[in-house]
């Protein structure tokens, strides 16, 4: 009983690390909507928040086989920058020399494709838009408007 | 204490690695995840001197292809860690100098080049000890966080020293494009252009704001002026044959933007678009 109840909470403990994971897997398609949605929640609870974060930092920084991890992560982490917590923003203005040093990522597969480059410009977006506190201000301001709106629905309706 | 999930020990044993695979004998680039992870680690720890006692034991100096890309990842952490670092280093100038003495020579005709790269980073840390509000890129923005103005008076000297710095980048360059080889793999030699060509591009960018800047708030700006603002044409004139050059090689395209200057410099005194 006790060994079950341990390993359920063990469950709860890692569901965002699991959620992470996920939606920076090595498969070919992006991060859905719904998974960068709930992980942006999540980053609300403080728990959650250091957990999505140590997972971050690891994919961050995988290996150039494991270009997708990089780039779906920076994917993630721009969505966190515009909607997750204030928390986000902190951390990674705090940690940005992580996403700098990704400016020069590097991966050719074998079949001689350049899988660096995405890497490269997305994190050179990133840098720019954390060294630029007023357009983040906005932009999280403005995510945060249409958000209101569309849960609220049209005026009206 | 680093805010990221880290740990030291690990940290420092994976660190000793990096440096050895950073400078290894292949006459090839620095691997870049190998010179990231030392920039990395500067930052979580502010501190390089690791990163300095682990260069110290590896044989750098008994292979010219080992001493080149020694010198190019230390250009690179220099540039990119944290501030720590260019302090730091200026402990080091005995090594740096060392480095350009004993060059083993297996004729590969890496000497010249390590000797110039040498006097280049030393010409930078002298500069750096000079001025140590720079961050190692000459990033503006981050220059007037730290001075919260754009102070126009001390301007003029400033603006000169990172001229000749810039000068000192051109010949460089120059002496590294001079020892390209038609049919043998430059791939090592070319990787030395990146953090030149990011360097120059701060440094331009720099003296270009910094010029506007000065224009505003002097007197007599044009006159006074005049002097940088030729120089400072010369220099864009360069640069641009340097990029130009820069982006014929594909394998550096394959590594980074290669800046594009227009035709003719800016017009210093009118505002950016």
């Amino acid at each position: 009983m006790s060994n079950l109840a341990s390993k359920s909470m063990r469950v709860v403990k890692n569901y965002a690390k699991a959620k992470v994971r996920e939606a920076t897997s090595n498969d070919p398609w992006g991060p859905s909507g719904t998974q960068m949605n709930e992980l942006a929640q999540l980053t609300y609870n403080q728990n959650d928040f250091v957990e999505i974060m140590e997972m971050l930092d690891k994919r961050l920084n995988d290996k150039g086989k494991n270009w997708r991890h990089v780039f779906k992560s920076l994917t993630l982490l721009d969505y966190l920058l515009h909607a997750g917590s204030e928390n986000v923003v902190y951390y990674f203005k705090d940690n940005a020399y992580i996403i700098k040093t990704l400016k020069e990522f590097q991966h050719v597969d074998d079949d001689g494709r350049d899988q660096g480059a995405n890497v490269r410009q997305k994190a050179k977006d990133i840098s720019n838009l954390l060294a630029d506190d007023m357009r983040l201000r906005d932009q999280r301001k403005n995510r945060a408007f249409m958000r209101d709106r569309m849960t609220r629905g049209a005026p009206g309706a | 204490q680093p805010s990221r999930p880290v740990d030291r020990d690990k940290a420092e044993s994976e660190l000793a690695l990096n440096i050895k695979k950073a400078t290894n004998t292949d006459e090839t680039a620095p691997k870049q995840k190998h010179v990231r992870k030392c920039i990395v680690y500067t930052w979580d720890y502010h501190s390089s001197q690791s990163i300095w006692s682990g260069l110290r034991v590896q044989p750098i100096m008994s292979d010219e292809v080992q001493t080149y890309k020694a010198l190019i990842v230390v250009h690179k952490i220099i540039q990119e860690g944290h501030p720590i670092t260019l302090k730091e280093v200026q402990q080091h100038v005995g090594w740096l100098d060392t480095c350009s003495r004993t060059v083993g020579n297996f004729g590969l005709g890496y000497a010249p080049l390590i000797q110039a790269y040498v006097q280049f980073i030393m010409s930078k840390l002298r500069f750096h000890r000079h001025h140590p509000e720079f961050n190692g890129l000459f990033e503006y923005a981050e220059y007037i966080t730290l001075k919260g103005v754009d102070d126009p008076n001390e301007g003029y000297e400033t603006v000169a020293d990172l001229m000749n710095l810039q000068d000192g980048i051109d010949s460089f360059q120059r002496l590294v494009f001079m020892h390209l080889r038609g049919i043998s793999n430059n791939e090592c030699r070319i990787s030395s252009l990146v953090p030149l060509v990011k360097e120059s591009y701060g440094i331009y960018r720099f003296i270009t704001s910094m010029l506007r800047a000065m224009h505003r708030r002097v007197d007599n700006a044009d006159e006074v002026l005049q002097p940088l603002v030729q120089r400072y044409n010369g220099q864009h004139h360069q640069l641009r044959k340097f990029y130009y050059e820069c982006s014929n090689l594909k394998y550096l395209t394959s590594l980074i933007n290669v800046p594009k200057l227009g035709q003719e410099p800016p017009n210093l005194w009118q505002d950016p678009e």
